[in-house]
């Protein structure tokens, strides 16, 4: 098992009016943080077993009246919160980013990887106490692929061909092509198992939880799942509240009207690091903010100004001002937490090259560009100003030309010569059949490479892990040299939470507080 | 005379209204890309754009699409949000709640402390508390609104006192005034923005009624000061004062933008400004006429308030 | 139509001890002659020190900048909100005191550029209004009502939408909302003035119209214009620093007060510096041009009583 890729749903669903607001809202609307002082601090015993019990209270920011409970096609930060908890998914990826079995106990293919062969557990339950069982999870398969109407999860899934229910527990998998890497389409959330009479007003899965309370755009209830196949929650309850910006949220956490909050702005992790009754969740993930060169168009079709434009760039510095430091290096490639990221040499700044190799592609007096920049997700403006301070060293002259979200994905998106973007984390062949092949939907830099998309092809199809990962090193180095992306680093996911609020870990997925998993947290004693 | 002169008021104000929806309609023509595609975004099909575009009229003429879209203002229907996908109504009707709660509350503090203020300014014209009062009317006027509530924030939210919070909550599912000590700090700032005007108004006019001569007359007759201030000179200067009360009121409809943004207030100015940021040009339109017609409306109330307060114009009818 | 304006503006309230009714009969506000009138109240004296303070900032910062603070208004000098330096750094970690002394000659542009595209337009407008009256004033006043009918912030919000955050977009709306008030105070000082012997004598000897409005009426009406100026540069600033704040007006990486209030005030509470500078600073000059305004009009005013 090898390629992998999740969390990156915007892309699949990129430009719903409703997700750039989503993720907007969390960068644009940030206003005045007032620091409450709290009540005296006060002692959680962290050393006792969990207790069972109490209701969590979750602030999000996002969330309309066009929230949805449908299982299939989470859209903001509050979708995903309720499809995680609802729904079960097949396998998942865990804090590490590695696949684990969830209702499946097995996934197997055939020799040529063109039929997978699927295990269920035993005994499995749907939150209503009826069965689940293979035909469910054939439906299941039908609805996300619908060609009608696909889902989001369907473009992961563009090589199946069919599912058939082979006894109770049993269900094959028939793909078009050969494929080594369907264990990662199955482990995204949006794949959570639904019975066949689904119907996304009464949303019955086999999550954690069940629906108890649901208001579009303003709050859900969910209970405990009596049913669940894995250890039972530990809460009874768990609310979540959506809130329309940061400023409310972190004011919400700080007056106690909220346990735990899913991403706070870096800028401030240190302020409420040094609040005692507060705790933060501090996750390395594989979120990347690149800057965007269409190598199709002047400057940039001379490899010579991208390479320039690659070495301008100070890293760590851009970590520091853009994340306040709470960012991971990056080398102008994507997917650190794929097995086959590989070990290049890191690009550091180097503005004698660059102006070298500036003047060598025709440029000894400096060059002049255009920067389009929106406030598309947290520190993509930011970052932009970095770049243009930077690389004026170098004699570039950036103009950033900021326009709104909306714009920004309008009919210039994918056309803009020079601008940016962002992604969550994913896998290498995933990623790159989403930004880097004349299929891709979203190729913002519009590098192409035949010799690049048949390395991508076999290496999709070869089940030997080494062979894979040599095919896919040579995908990346062609990308190293020559692609249009200056990937400079990798965003921490941080959250905050109560210190009385136990059981959250780090993840790695870029899904907040733990990818939402609430199924193991539990509410600590205070003394 | 009177009846004759409100109606010519009231008909100016209809023409108005209708160049400022010609105006704001003429915003959408201007703006480049389509609407429909916005909505839709980038991966729609052309079949559903051209099912959407016929929904929203927008294969129609320019001049039928003015016509259907005041038609629609007239029952309430706003247009389609291009930011949300659904119905302008959905996303305000909340938030006009919220804003004209904020609106009164600036209103029931401002105009009382404002006349007062003036009143006694005027009585006690020259002295040192009136100079403080002139020097203090003529910064507030000065200051932008934004200045104001960082200040008041500065003083009472973050820095020196920690006592009101510097932002609005409203947690889902509740109201905004449900948390009351939320709305102090928007209400003081609104309300130290209209409050100047309302002092010198009222001092002016205050100053010139006590010049005049029944007041005069009064004292000679040996009333009371006391009662010739209440009985004799408010109720002369009210008038003239109504009219600039009635259009601080007005202006709250657009002040409350730039208060309600560095608040986090949720209601139609923050809505406006969000808008604005996504070119959600619809929300724009609905709001800018919500708030032109309140500002229209006040304007007129006060024009009708100014023309029956007139004294040449009451004995000439 | 009553007035209306991003603030409530001084037409809305009372004129400053008669702002509108001075209607000086005879050019007698020569620029030295005010100035000394001006400066004899303790407001005007207030209002100059206030004014050419500011201005003296925004016009010497932007050089001093990098030679006070060692760093430029885009350089880093730390990381995001921290105490480095004299007054921290912002949310990018560049210095917030560079930025400040950077951050005001724009805005101070933009206002003045913006007050005096009101001036000329408002000025235009209300003179021929006034002094061709009949058809021409009516039309010309009921254009002035409509764009009056919109809050000034509304109208700008609305052709930003349209037109993008652009600096000329900025100073066209706010020069062309101020407009309809100028023209008003125009209008009615051209009124005051047009049936006056000179105006009549001219007219008699056939000077053409252009040269009569140039030459016998502009100057006659400078008085009030001069308070209005003062006025409007006040709320220039004020609007011009409201949009930038709310994220509308300038755009990074430009160095401005109104920007930088909006960039920094997530961290109020923590490093306010960045907040604080320019507030105080765009409150200082706000109320130094006000208190400037309203002593022009004490003294216009008084010019008035002295030559009638």
């Amino acid at each position: 098992m090898s390629d992998r890729s999740t969390g990156g749903r915007w892309l699949q669903q990129p430009l719903a009016r409703r997700q750039i607001l989503t993720g907007a809202v969390a960068f644009g609307s940030v206003g005045v943080l007032s620091a409450c002082s709290g009540p005296a601090a006060f002692e959680v015993n962290t050393d006792a077993p969990p207790s069972s019990g109490g209701t969590l209270r979750v602030g999000l920011t996002g969330g309309s009246t066009a929230d949805t409970l449908d299982a299939h096609i989470p859209v903001n930060t509050g979708d995903s919160a309720r499809v995680i908890n609802l729904f079960e998914p097949l396998l998942e990826r865990d804090g590490d980013y590695q696949i684990a079995y969830r209702l499946a106990e097995s996934l197997e293919p055939n020799d040529d990887g063109t039929v997978w062969t699927l295990r269920l557990r035993e005994n499995l339950k749907f939150s209503d106490g009826s069965d689940l069982t293979a035909e469910d999870v054939v439906f299941t398969f039908e609805r996300v692929t619908d060609p009608e109407d696909p889902k989001t999860n369907a473009s992961n899934l563009a090589d199946f061909q069919s599912a058939t229910a082979v006894d109770e527990r049993t269900v094959e998998i028939q793909l078009t092509a050969p494929s080594a890497v369907l264990d990662d389409a199955l482990a995204q959330y949006s794949m959570g198992v639904v019975p066949r009479d689904f119907d996304p007003a009464n949303p019955i899965g086999a999550g954690p939880f069940r629906l108890k309370d649901f208001s579009a755009g303003m709050s859900t209830t969910l209970e405990r799942n009596p049913h669940y196949w894995d250890s039972e929650p530990y809460l009874d309850e768990v609310q979540i509240l959506n809130f329309n910006d940061t400023d409310a949220l972190i004011n919400a956490l700080l007056s106690s009207q909220v346990d735990c909050v899913g991403q706070i702005p870096l800028a401030l992790v240190e302020v409420l690091e040094s609040d005692e009754r507060m705790a933060v969740l501090n996750s390395e993930t594989g979120m990347w903010l690149p800057f965007t060169m269409r190598v199709d168009v002047e400057p940039f079709n001379d490899v010579r100004v991208r390479q320039a434009f690659r070495l301008v760039v100070d890293r760590q510095q851009m970590i520091d001002q853009v994340l306040s430091g709470y960012g991971q290096l990056g080398n102008d490639m994507y997917s650190p937490f794929d097995p086959s990221y590989p070990d290049l040499d890191q690009r550091t700044q180097n503005i004698q090259q660059a102006k070298n190799l500036l003047a060598q592609a025709g440029h000894p007096d400096g060059i002049t560009v255009e920067l389009v920049t929106a406030p598309i997700q947290s520190g993509v403006v930011e970052a932009a100003q970095v770049f243009a301070q930077q690389a004026s060293e170098a004699g570039i002259t950036v103009n950033i030309r900021r326009v709104d979200t909306t714009t920004f994905f309008g009919d210039q998106y994918l056309q803009w010569s020079f601008a940016q973007s962002f992604w969550y984390t994913r896998n290498f062949i995933p990623q790159s059949r989403n930004c880097a092949t004349a299929e891709a939907p979203f190729n913002e830099t519009a590098w192409v490479n035949q010799e690049f998309t048949d390395l991508l092809d076999q290496a999709q199809a070869e089940l030997d892990e080494a062979r894979r990962t040599e095919l896919i090193h040579q995908a990346q180095q062609m990308l190293y040299d020559d692609g249009g992306y200056i990937i400079w680093g990798f965003a921490n996911q941080v959250d905050a939470y109560q210190r009385y609020v136990l059981g959250f870990q780090e993840n790695s997925t870029g899904l907040p507080l733990n990818a939402y998993g609430f199924r193991s947290v539990w509410l600590g004693e205070v003394s | 005379m009177i009846a004759k002169l409100i109606l010519k008021r009231l008909l100016v104000s209809v023409f108005i209204l209708l160049a400022v929806s010609v105006v704001v309609f003429a915003a959408t023509l201007l703006l480049p890309g389509d609407p429909a595609r916005a909505i839709l975004g980038q991966q729609a099909t052309e079949e559903r754009i051209a099912a959407l575009q016929a929904e929203l009229n927008l294969d129609r003429s320019p001049v039928e699409r003015y016509f259907l879209w005041l038609g629609g203002l007239f029952v309430g229907n706003f247009g389609t949000s291009s930011a949300t996908g659904g119905p302008v109504t959905d996303l305000l009707g909340e938030r006009i709640t919220a804003s004209l709660v904020l609106m009164l509350c600036a209103a029931l503090i401002a105009v009382p402390v404002g006349l007062a203020i003036g009143i006694f300014s005027a009585l006690h014209r020259g002295k040192r508390a009136d100079q403080a009062v002139t020097w203090g009317t003529l910064t507030l006027a000065a200051l932008p609104e934004f200045v104001i509530g960082i200040a008041l924030v500065t003083l009472f939210a973050t820095s020196v006192f920690r006592i009101l919070p510097a932002v609005t909550m409203s947690p889902p599912g509740q109201q905004v005034w449900e948390i009351p000590t939320q709305l102090i700090l928007p209400t003081l700032t609104l309300a130290l923005v209209v409050i100047p005007y309302i002092i010198r108004m009222m001092r002016a006019t205050m100053a010139e009624v006590m010049d005049s001569g029944f007041v005069e007359m009064a004292r000679l007759k040996g009333v009371p000061e006391r009662r010739v201030i209440l009985r004799h000179a408010v109720p002369h200067a009210i008038g003239p004062v109504a009219q600039v009360v009635a259009i601080q009121l007005a202006w709250l409809a657009g002040g409350v933008v730039v208060v309600e943004y560095l608040f986090r207030y949720p209601g139609i100015g923050q809505a406006l400004i969000d808008a604005v940021t996504y070119r959600d040009v619809q929300v724009v339109q609905a709001i800018s006429i919500i708030i032109a017609a309140v500002y229209v409306v006040v304007n007129l109330l006060a024009d009708i308030v100014g023309i029956l307060a007139n004294p040449k114009l009451r004995s000439a009818s | 139509m009553s007035t209306s304006d991003l603030k409530p503006s001084a037409d809305a309230g009372p004129p400053p001890s008669g702002t509108t009714d001075a209607e000086p009969k005879e050019s007698a506000t020569r620029p030295a002659h005010l100035l000394k009138r001006v400066w004899a109240q303790g407001q005007g004296k207030v209002g100059i020190v206030l004014t050419v303070f500011i201005v003296a900032l925004a016009l010497a910062g932007p050089l001093l900048a990098p030679v006070l603070t060692g760093y430029s208004p885009t350089e880093f000098a730390g990381r995001p909100f921290q105490p480095e330096g004299i007054f921290g750094t912002d949310n990018l970690g560049r210095s917030v005191a560079s930025r400040f002394l950077a951050g005001g000659l724009l805005l101070l542009l933009y206002s003045v550029l913006a007050t005096v595209l009101g001036l000329v337009v408002g000025c235009v407008v209300g003179m021929i209004a006034g002094y061709a009256g009949g058809k021409t004033d009516s039309v010309l006043m009921r254009l002035n009502d409509i764009v009056l009918a919109f809050p000034q912030l509304v109208l700008a919000l609305l052709a930003i939408v349209v037109l993008g955050p652009e600096g000329w977009v900025l100073v066209t709306v706010i020069g062309l909302t101020h407009a309809p008030r100028i023209a008003r105070v125009a209008r009615a000082a051209t009124l005051g003035v047009v049936n006056e012997d000179y105006v009549r004598a001219a007219q008699m000897y056939a000077v053409p119209r252009s040269r009569i409005l140039a030459r016998e009426i502009f100057p006659n009406i400078t008085g009030p214009l001069s308070v209005e100026a003062g006025l409007r540069l006040t709320y220039s600033i004020g609007a011009i620093a409201s949009l930038s704040f709310l994220g509308l007006g300038m755009q990074p990486p430009t160095a401005d007060w109104g920007l930088m209030i909006n960039e920094n005030r997530i961290a109020l509470s923590i490093q306010p510096w960045g907040v604080l500078l320019p507030v105080i600073a765009i409150a200082v000059l706000t109320v130094g041009t006000n208190l400037l305004a309203d002593a022009i009009a004490r003294a216009t005013a008084s010019t008035t009583v002295e030559s009638s």
